[in-house]
């Protein structure tokens, strides 16, 4: 099943568009922690900057367990700088 | 309205403080962009923004702030887009009895805020804009 992940800054930057596509789980829904790795795993360019990186779910952010559905806005959120 | 955030594109505009009822102390923080970051002479910083998740997770934020320390109110503004050099690009107002709870959750609230709120910021050097270190 194919999710889509809105990107910001640095992870846009790097991955040169502000959404990547990635293959995972099963009957639309995969675990946020595995959905994270198979970030890591299918877009080489953002593996180097998702250490404490995390994924969030219609505007929430998702622990580990936490099912995620490919109908979901999915973004990942990580290295912010406000303030 | 006891808890507002705002997000606005550019610099903020300086704003005089409410007058909560039952305040003590109205602390006000802002954040200003420096003329440098690390060792390099900026121009501006500009901000990115995932708009919708940025307000709800201020806005909790705040709210925690508040009821952990017993505030009256709390304010925040955050810039959106470019903003130039000694301008204000984020705002915390809170209004408590006394200042002590004040202090405490404005140290608690920056540190929270930027821990969490999915905002992301650019610097803009007079040629090359990039994106701050993280």
């Amino acid at each position: 099943m194919s999710f889509e992940v809105l990107l910001f800054g640095p992870y846009a930057d790097a991955a040169g568009a502000r959404s990547v596509s990635v293959e995972a789980g099963e009957d639309g829904a995969v675990r946020a922690g595995a959905l994270l790795a198979a970030i890591g795993e299918q877009v080489p360019a953002l593996r180097p900057l998702l250490g404490g990186a995390r994924l969030a779910v219609n505007n929430r952010f998702a622990e580990s367990d936490d099912e995620v559905n490919a109908s979901d806005e999915i973004a990942l959120v990580g290295l912010v700088g406000g303030g | 309205m006891s808890v507002q955030v705002l997000i606005e594109r550019g610099a903020l505009a300086p704003m005089p403080s409410h007058g909560w009822p039952g305040a003590g102390a109205v602390l006000c923080f802002e954040g200003v962009i420096r003329p440098e970051e690390g060792d390099r002479r900026i121009d501006a910083i500009e901000y990115e923004v995932y708009r919708p998740m940025a307000e709800r997770v201020l806005e909790s934020l705040a709210r925690q702030a508040k009821e952990a320390h017993g505030l009256l109110a709390v304010r925040v503004w955050h810039s959106e887009g470019r903003v130039p050099v000694g301008a204000c690009s984020f705002r915390l107002e809170v209004a408590s009895a006394h200042r002590a709870e004040g202090l405490a959750a404005m140290g608690w609230f920056i540190d929270a805020m930027k821990r969490d709120a999915p905002i992301w910021k650019r610097i803009c050097e007079a040629d090359s804009p990039q994106r701050a270190a993280p």
